[in-house]
C-alpha cells in the first residue's frame, strides 16, 4: 500500500487573508476597470452592461485642440517639476540631514507643510500673492506652485535613504583620496539616487494629476489636463473624460516604468 | 612600502563644547609599528584614531606623521589607509571597482590599477571576487576587500577602527593572524583601536590603555599584562587580586598565586568555586574573610581539590604590583 | 491681459508724456478683454465665431476664460486690476459678487443701447448686470418608460418613481436651489414658504442626486433618472440625429428661470470695450447664433429663431409670463441655514 498523502487541513485564517488581499486588490483596481469600459462604450453615458466597443472617445480625446494642448503643457510641467523637485528636494535633504542647521526639526516640517495645507488654499494663496506682485499668471509661477507641492515627496524619500546611510562610506572615499565633491558624485549622490528618483516619480504624478493647486493658476488657453477635463464635465459628462484618464493612467504608468527600467526602483528597497 | 611615525602632541578634542572626548594625550608611534589603542567605549580612542585620519580635527595640540604637522590637511590628502568595523565598503560598486577606488583618485594609469587591484586582492586571498558586488561576499570577505582596499594606495599609516568587532570569535581569530601577518609584511605603521584586551594583547607591538580620554599606560603587552601602572589598567586587562586599598594599592594576577597545603602557607582558606577552564582551573579561595582569585595551569593530570577543600595560598612579593591610586 | 506691471508702465508713460509734451503713445498696445464663458457647446460657438468677430470688429483681444471657479478667481485678485472686465455667470452668483462690491449694479441702455430691445426679465429687479439668456427649468422625462408625461412639479413625487427620480445637491447647484424654491411655491405660500419646501422635499426621498446638469442629462440618457429637474436646453439639445427618447415639461405653475447674466467688473481698465461686448453679445444675429446653438431663450425680443426653436424657447411674451425669477438676494442670505437643512433632510 503507498503512503497516504498528508491532506493540508483547511486553513481559515489563510483563507481570509487571501480573501482581504483580493478586496484590496479591486478595491483599487475596480475603478480603473469601470473608466476602462465607460472609455470604451460608445454611448455618451455610462451605461453597463456597455453595449459595444469602440475607440470614439480616444478619437475625440485625440482629436480635440483643447485636450492636446492641455496634455502636452502637463507633461511638459510635470517633466520640469521632476526635475526642479529632485534638485531642490534632494539638496533640501541633504542640508537637513548632514547640514547641522539649527532648528532642524523645524525646517523639516517647513517644508513638509505643503503637504499638510488644504492644496487649494496653496492655490488660491499663490494666486493672490502673483496678483500682488503683478507677474500675473505665467508657466513658470504654475511650475513653481506645483514644485512646491511636489518637493515634500523627494525630500521624504531622500531624507529616508539618507537616514540608514552609513556616513562611514563617504569617510572611506576621503581616506581614499576623494574629494569632498567626488565623494558627493562617486560615493553619495549614487547612493542616495533611488531614494531621490523615487520621491521624483511621486513628484511627477502629483504634478501630471495636480486640480487643486492648478484651479486658479492656470491662464484661458494655458489649462492644464485635470483643469481642462474638469471644466469638460460640467457640460459634456461623455467618455472622452473616460479615455482621457485612460491615456493619464498609462502615460504615469509609462514614466513610472522608465525610470525603473533606467534608475532601477528596486535598489532602493535593498539599501 | 615605506612607514610614517605618528605623533599626538597634548591633543585636546571636545564635543559640544562639553563632552572632553580625547583630554590632553600626547603618544608617539613609531613607523612599521602595530600600535592598539585599548580602552572601554567613550575612553577615546576612537576619537583619536579620527583625528589621525582627519574626520575630526582636535580644538588643542598637534598630530603629526612622519615628521610632518598634518593637523590642518584634509583627509583626502593624507594618504592614509583605513578599515571600518563596519567595513563601509561602497554597496554599489564591485569588489575590484571598490579596491581600485584610491587609485582612481590618484589618477593612476589604467593597467597599472588592474595589476595593483589584483596583487591586493592576491594578498587578502580574494582573487576571482572581482565582479562580485559587496553583498554577495560574507563578513570576514568584506572585511579583506577592505583591507585590500587600505593597502593597495600603499598608505604610510594604516588605521583599523574596531575591524574585526563584527565578526564571530573563530573567524575573529583568524582575521587577527591574517591582519598581524599582513601588517609585518608590508611593514605599515598600523594603529589599532579595540576594545578587545586579547585581541590587544595578542596583535600589538604596544599598546595605550585610554580612559575617560586620557591614556592610562603606554607600553608592550608584556609591560601592560605584568605590570599595570593604575588600577584601572590592572582591573581592565585581565583578572586581578587586589591586595590592599588605599593609598597604593597592590594587585596580584590569579596565576601568580600558588595553591599549597595550608600548613605554612602565606594564607589558609577554603575554596568556594572551582571553575574549570580548559587548560587551567579557576579557583576562588575565602582566606582570611576575603576573596582570591587563583589560576592553576594543568600540568600533566587535572587538580584535585574541589569546592570546601581547605587550601593554602602562595605567592612571591616580587609578583606583586604597586598600582598608582 | 494687461498685467499690473505693464498698467504702470502706462502709467509712467503717461508722467512722462505729460513732462514732455510728446505725443502719447499709449495705444500702440492691443487691448485685451478678460471674460468669463462656458465651456462645451456654447464655448465651441464662442471661441470658433463669436469671439474672433467681436475682436476683429473692435481690434482687440478676447482672453476668455472657461476654467471654473470663476468667482473666487475674481475675489481673489485686487478690485482695481480685476481678473476679468466682463464676468458671466448665472445669476445667483452675481449677487453674491454685487454684494462683494466685484461687479456693478445694473447695466442700463446708456451703457448698452442693446439694452432697450430686452425683454423685462433681463433686467428685472431680481437681476443684477444684465442677462442675455435665460433658460427655463421644469421637468425632463422620458417617453420610453411608461410613465405619463408630467405636467405639474407635483408629478415629480409620484410613488412609482421612487429611486428613479432625480434632483441636485442643494448647496452647490443653482437648479435645486431653484426646485427648491419652487416646491415653497406648489405645496405652499410662494417661492419663500421654506417650511413647505422641506416638508415637500422630503416627500421625494429617495431621489438621485447630482452636482452638475451635465450629469442629470447622462441620467436621464442612461434611464437612472425616468423623471428629473433639469433646464430646457438640457433635453432640447438632444435632438435631430441624437434624438433620444426624453423630453422636457414646462409645468403648469411655471418655469424657473436660469439666466445668462454679463456683468462688468467696476476696476476694469478697459470698461468701454467691456460695454461693446455686452451690446455685441444682445445683438439679434449673435443671441440667434447662441439661442439656436445651445437652445437658451434669448433676451433680445428682436431676436428671430428659425420655427423648431421658436416653437419650444420662451420667444413670446406670453411664453415668457411663464417664467418665475428667482429672489437670489434673499436665498443667499439664507443659503448656509437652507444648506444644512436640506443635507440633513437628504442624508437619510
Amino acid at each position: 500500500m503507498s503512503a497516504v498523502a498528508n491532506r493540508k487541513p483547511f486553513d481559515a485564517g489563510r483563507a481570509a487573508y487571501l480573501a482581504l488581499n483580493l478586496l484590496l486588490l479591486a478595491f483599487l483596481l475596480v475603478p480603473i476597470a469601470i473608466i476602462l469600459v465607460f472609455a470604451l462604450n460608445p454611448t455618451p453615458y455610462i451605461s453597463f452592461p456597455p453595449v459595444g466597443v469602440s475607440l470614439r472617445w480616444f478619437v475625440k480625446f485625440f482629436e480635440g485642440d483643447d485636450f492636446m494642448r492641455a496634455l502636452w503643457l502637463s507633461l511638459w510641467i510635470a517633466a520640469c517639476v521632476l526635475v526642479l523637485s529632485i534638485v531642490i528636494g534632494g539638496a533640501c535633504a541633504l542640508a537637513l540631514a548632514r547640514g547641522n542647521l539649527p532648528g532642524r526639526a523645524f525646517l523639516t516640517a517647513f517644508f513638509m507643510s505643503p503637504l499638510m495645507l488644504p492644496a487649494i488654499l496653496t492655490g488660491l494663496a499663490l494666486f493672490q500673492a502673483y496678483l500682488l506682485a503683478g507677474i500675473g499668471r505665467p508657466v513658470w509661477g504654475l511650475i513653481m506652485a506645483h514644485t512646491l507641492v511636489a518637493v515634500p515627496y523627494v525630500l521624504r524619500t531622500t531624507l529616508a535613504v539618507l537616514h540608514n546611510f552609513d556616513r562611514r562610506i563617504e569617510e572611506a572615499a576621503a581616506v581614499l583620496g576623494a574629494s569632498p565633491a567626488r565623494v558627493f558624485f562617486e560615493v553619495t549622490l549614487p547612493l542616495i539616487r533611488p531614494g531621490v528618483f523615487a520621491g521624483g516619480v511621486f513628484a511627477f504624478i502629483v504634478s501630471f494629476d495636480q486640480f487643486p493647486v492648478s484651479l486658479f493658476l492656470v491662464v484661458p488657453k494655458g489649462e492644464t489636463l485635470p483643469v481642462v477635463l474638469f471644466n469638460y464635465m460640467k457640460f459634456d459628462l461623455d467618455g472622452a473624460i473616460a479615455a482621457a484618464s485612460m491615456v493619464s493612467i498609462l502615460l504615469a504608468l509609462a514614466v513610472v516604468v522608465v525610470l525603473e527600467r533606467l534608475i532601477g526602483l528596486k535598489a532602493y528597497v535593498k539599501l | 612600502m615605506t612607514s610614517a611615525s605618528i605623533k599626538l602632541a597634548s591633543v585636546t578634542k571636545t564635543f559640544d563644547g562639553k563632552v572632553v572626548a580625547v583630554d590632553d594625550v600626547t603618544l608617539e608611534i613609531g613607523a612599521g609599528e602595530f600600535f592598539s589603542l585599548l580602552g572601554p567605549s567613550g575612553c577615546g580612542k576612537t576619537t583619536s584614531l579620527r583625528m589621525i585620519a582627519g574626520f575630526e580635527h582636535p580644538d588643542a595640540g598637534r598630530i603629526h606623521v612622519g615628521g610632518r604637522d598634518i593637523t590642518d590637511l584634509p583627509v583626502h590628502h593624507r594618504d592614509m589607509g583605513m578599515v571600518f568595523q563596519s567595513y563601509a565598503l561602497f554597496p554599489h560598486r564591485t569588489v575590484a571597482e571598490n579596491v581600485a577606488f584610491g587609485l582612481r583618485m590618484r589618477a593612476v594609469s589604467k593597467p597599472e590599477i588592474e595589476r595593483r587591484v589584483a596583487a591586493a586582492l592576491a594578498q587578502v586571498a580574494l582573487t576571482g571576487f572581482e565582479g562580485r558586488r559587496p553583498s554577495q561576499l560574507s563578513g570576514g570577505q568584506q572585511q579583506r576587500v577592505a583591507l585590500a582596499r587600505a593597502i593597495v594606495i600603499e598608505p604610510r599609516v594604516l588605521l583599523c577602527d574596531e575591524p574585526l568587532g563584527a565578526l564571530d570569535r573563530k573567524l575573529r581569530q583568524q582575521m587577527q593572524f591574517e591582519l598581524k601577518e599582513l601588517q609585518r609584511r608590508l611593514g605599515v605603521t598600523l594603529v589599532f583601536v579595540t576594545h578587545d584586551q586579547e585581541e590587544a594583547l595578542a596583535m600589538s607591538d604596544r599598546i595605550a590603555v585610554m580612559s575617560g580620554g586620557r591614556v592610562e599606560q603606554v607600553g608592550t603587552p608584556t609591560e601592560i599584562y605584568e605590570r599595570p601602572r593604575t588600577r584601572f589598567v590592572a582591573d581592565f586587562i585581565g583578572e586581578i587580586n587586589l591586595l590592599d586599598e588605599g593609598a597604593r594599592p597592590r594587585a596580584l594576577r590569579p596565576e601568580k598565586i600558588r595553591l599549597v597545603p595550608p600548613a605554612g602557607a602565606r594564607l589558609a582558606g577554603t575554596v568556594e568555586t572551582a571553575n574549570f577552564l580548559g587548560g587551567a582551573t579557576l579557583y576562588r579561595v575565602n582566606a582570611g574573610g576575603r576573596t582570591y582569585l587563583a589560576r592553576e595551569a594543568h600540568s600533566g593530570e587535572r587538580s584535585p581539590r574541589a569546592a570546601g577543600d581547605a587550601v593554602g595560598l602562595a605567592w612571591n612579593d616580587a609578583d606583586v604590583v604597586s598600582l598608582e591610586s | 491681459m494687461i498685467s499690473r506691471r505693464r498698467a504702470l508702465q502706462a502709467g509712467a508713460g503717461l508722467a512722462a508724456a505729460a513732462t514732455f509734451g510728446a505725443p502719447a503713445i499709449l495705444h500702440a498696445e492691443t487691448r485685451t478683454l478678460k471674460i468669463t464663458t462656458w465651456g462645451g457647446k456654447w464655448g465651441a460657438i464662442m471661441k470658433d465665431t463669436i469671439l474672433p468677430m467681436f475682436e476683429k470688429e473692435h481690434s482687440c483681444q478676447v482672453s476668455a476664460d472657461q476654467a471654473f471657479p470663476f468667482l473666487p478667481k475674481l475675489q481673489a485678485s485686487p478690485k482695481n486690476d480685476p481678473l476679468y472686465d466682463v464676468f458671466h455667470s448665472n445669476s445667483n452668483e452675481q449677487w453674491s459678487a454685487v454684494e462683494q462690491g466685484l461687479v456693478m449694479d445694473k447695466i442700463t441702455v446708456k451703457e448698452v443701447p442693446n439694452v432697450a430691445d430686452v425683454y423685462p426679465w433681463a433686467v428685472s429687479d431680481k437681476i443684477v448686470g444684465v442677462a442675455i439668456f435665460t433658460s427655463a427649468i421644469g421637468l425632463g422625462y422620458r417617453t420610453d418608460k411608461g410613465i405619463a408625461a408630467p405636467k405639474s412639479w407635483k408629478d415629480l413625487a409620484d410613488p412609482k418613481l421612487a429611486g428613479a427620480r432625480g434632483g441636485y445637491l442643494i448647496p452647490v447647484n443653482s437648479l435645486g436651489q431653484c426646485h427648491l424654491m419652487m416646491l415653497g411655491k406648489v405645496y405652499g405660500k410662494g417661492l419663500q414658504d421654506l417650511d413647505a419646501a422641506y416638508k415637500a422635499l422630503e416627500q421625494l426621498k429617495p431621489i438621485k442626486l447630482v452636482d452638475f446638469t451635465g450629469q442629470m442629462e447622462k441620467m436621464l440618457l442612461s434611464g437612472e433618472v425616468i423623471e428629473g429637474v433639469i433646464h430646457d436646453s438640457g433635453v432640447y439639445r438632444y435632438e435631430g440625429a441624437n434624438r433620444q427618447p426624453v423630453d422636457f415639461c414646462s409645468p403648469s405653475e411655471g418655469v424657473m428661470a436660469l439666466e445668462q447674466v454679463l456683468n462688468v467688473t467696476p476696476g476694469s481698465k478697459v470698461k468701454e470695450l467691456a460695454f461693446a461686448y455686452i451690446d455685441f453679445m444682445l445683438r439679434p444675429e449673435v443671441q440667434k447664433l447662441l439661442a439656436e446653438g445651445v437652445w437658451y431663450s434669448p433676451a433680445n425680443k428682436k431676436v428671430k429663431l428659425d420655427a423648431k426653436y421658436d416653437a419650444k424657447l420662451l420667444t413670446t411674451p406670453e411664453k415668457v409670463a411663464t417664467l418665475i425669477q428667482p429672489d437670489w438676494k434673499w436665498y443667499n442670505a439664507r443659503k448656509d441655514d437652507i444648506d444644512a437643512r436640506v443635507t440633513k433632510i437628504l442624508k437619510g
